[in-house]
């Protein structure tokens, strides 16, 4: 088995499940495993979803809301803190590329589950900013 | 000499520039698409970013992810290999504005040499032998008004093309209608810009090119030429060689010649690569690639000259360090493009997932690879695995050695060219060398495909 996993072989198979538009997705082979799930409501969620076979799933589902640009991330002020209510689709912060402010929204209502980033931090593509509970 | 460098490609060549920095004791910053998440490239950079999705609209041609991940990383060059924006005048203006020095020549010469009709008008004016061509052309007529004049058979050709793009030989004026809207809808979708012009279709020319590196001193030599005709009939070069073998040594050095001096008529700077046909003792510039090649290595493999470090001194500011005589080139290089594509169904791309790979090691090869046990190829991009090269003392060393290199190559989950390659490198005809571009092709057309 390949030192890291997660990169090797979980990520090419939830872009399969995510660009197929599919529900429900489990690989088996060998000692490996991996079941992929999209969340009710989820408007991003396959990577977030997934987790070993046999988990039971999360009483709510959670979005997690990746950097789409690479830039730095900057919080609004007041910044948005973890366990906060979200009423509708807020932006929660912004990734500055090259000057120009991309904002990062939270797509609808819901809790900020967690915050994987901070003020300042460069991010890439596709990183983990927020998670959202709907 | 600078600190850090962006390399803004994927695949073998990016692992090639790492290497490179890594032996001048420059730091690298590696971007990747999620498709190449684990890709050899990224693992041997210092630090890597994820510019965007597999696809290169979203990533490898992504200038503000680029861009920002040099400026976020604090690197001070770009170094952008082949294909992608690497013959982007944009991409390498955009850079400069940023502080970041683009690893290549001036942007003005890169808009002048890739816009291919504008390349050859300064090549008439600076006295370099050009095929007969058009000027842009704007609708079939004038493709015809033009055909008429100088006569059939003509290639259409986009002026912002390479690779094969957008390239359609046309052979009467009944298939110049359909020709010439493939070839505009085939270049809009590879470059966003489907102008056209045509030349004359020089039958069966042999296709020589020559390496030239220019520092900002004005100094430029020759790193001799490169035999680049045997070409897959989508005029995809698939086995390159230097020397070019049966060539008349006069005819050798009036390539070398007029190479250095188009170089010097555009202040030429960093390394770059004059196309010519080769029609018996008669030259054509067909066009100069603003970059380092695919198949660099057989030149450094003959001259000892690592192009792609010259090309990190010499945006560096170095000078050249050595002078045309210090460059002597010893004995043959051969390089063969490991492809995933299947030599029975035209050279249709495969992706998928590597099984077992065994690349060939011994005296006198080497293999630049991004790809190991297990990589995933992805649809994306294109198909080249690997590029092994051979040296040899002369040419049928190199050839026979070729044939051994191949033979220990093994790479299992997708169709690869390397079974093709080796029957290429028995065959009789490619064995008395000289081929013209056309020979591949009919070679194919008359070949019984091997039993799978």
């Amino acid at each position: 088995m390949f030192e890291n996993t997660i990169v090797e072989r979980v990520r090419p198979l939830a872009q399969a499940f995510s660009d197929g538009g599919l529900t429900r997705l489990r690989v088996r082979d060998g000692d490996f495993e991996v079941e992929f799930r999209r969340a009710p409501a989820a408007v991003s969620g396959a990577v977030a979803d997934a987790r070993p076979a046999g988990e039971p799933a999360p009483a709510r589902p959670v979005d997690a809301i990746l950097a789409d640009v690479v830039g730095v991330m900057r919080f609004l002020r007041p910044a948005v803190g973890e366990g906060m209510t979200l009423d509708g689709d807020r932006e929660l912060a912004y990734v500055e590329t090259l000057g120009i402010r991309n904002p990062v929204r939270s797509r609808g209502p819901g809790r900020v589950a967690m915050i994987y980033v901070t003020d300042g931090q460069p991010v890439e593509y596709g990183q983990p900013l927020f998670a959202i509970e709907r | 000499m600078f600190r850090k460098v962006l390399i803004a490609n994927r695949g073998e060549i990016a692992l090639r520039i790492n290497r490179a920095c890594h032996e001048l004791g420059v730091a690298t910053v590696a971007i990747f698409s999620e498709a190449d998440r684990g890709s050899l490239h990224v693992r041997h950079a210092d630090e890597a970013f994820c510019v965007g999705a597999g696809p290169v609209a979203s990533s490898y041609l992504n200038i503000a992810n680029i861009i920002s991940t040099g400026l976020i990383c604090g690197a001070d060059a770009i170094h952008p290999g082949y294909g992608f924006l690497a013959e982007n005048a944009r991409f390498a203006e955009i850079a400069r504005d940023h502080g970041l020095t683009f690893i290549g020549p001036e942007p003005s010469v890169i808009a002048a040499m890739g816009d291919k009709a504008t390349a050859r008008r300064i090549m008439d004016e600076s006295g370099v032998p050009t095929t007969p061509g058009s000027g842009i052309l704007a609708n079939p007529a004038e493709a015809a008004a033009f055909a008429a004049q100088i006569g059939y058979p003509v290639l259409l050709k986009a002026t912002a093309g390479g690779g094969g793009k957008g390239m359609r030989a046309v052979e009467s004026e009944a298939e110049l209608a359909a020709a010439f809207a493939t070839a505009t809808a085939e270049a809009e979708a590879s470059f966003k810009d489907g102008r056209l012009y045509a030349e004359k279709l020089i039958r069966s020319p042999r296709h020589i090119e020559v390496q030239v590196l220019g520092d900002q001193y004005g100094d430029v030599v020759h790193l001799g030429e490169r035999d680049c005709s045997v070409q897959k009939p989508s005029h995809q070069k698939l086995i390159e060689e230097t020397p070019a073998a049966a060539l008349d040594p006069a005819v050798r050095d009036r390539l070398h010649d007029i190479a250095v001096t188009a170089a010097r008529a555009v202040k030429y700077t960093n390394a770059g690569t004059l196309e010519f046909l080769v029609d018996g003792p008669n030259v054509y510039f067909m066009e100069m690639n603003t970059r380092i090649q695919v198949e660099h290595p057989v030149t450094e493999m003959v001259y000892g000259v690592d192009l792609v470090k010259e090309q990190i001194r010499i945006a560096a500011g170095e000078r050249l360090g050595f002078t045309q005589s210090d460059l002597q080139p010893h004995g043959c290089a051969i390089e063969v493009r490991v492809n995933a594509e299947d030599p029975d169904n035209n050279f249709a791309p495969a992706a998928g997932t590597l099984g077992r790979v065994e690349f060939p090691g011994g005296p006198g090869v080497r293999v630049d690879t991004h790809v190991y046990s297990g990589t995933v190829v992805p649809p994306f991009y294109d198909s080249l695995l690997a590029k092994i090269i051979v040296t040899g003392r002369t040419r049928e060393s190199a050839i026979m050695r070729m044939e051994r290199a191949l033979a220990e190559t093994h790479i299992d989950g997708v169709k690869t060219t390397v079974e093709f390659c080796r029957e290429i490198m028995r065959d009789e005809r490619f064995a008395r060398a000289g081929v013209g571009v056309d020979w591949l092709p009919n070679y194919l057309a008359n070949r019984v495909p091997t039993p799978a």
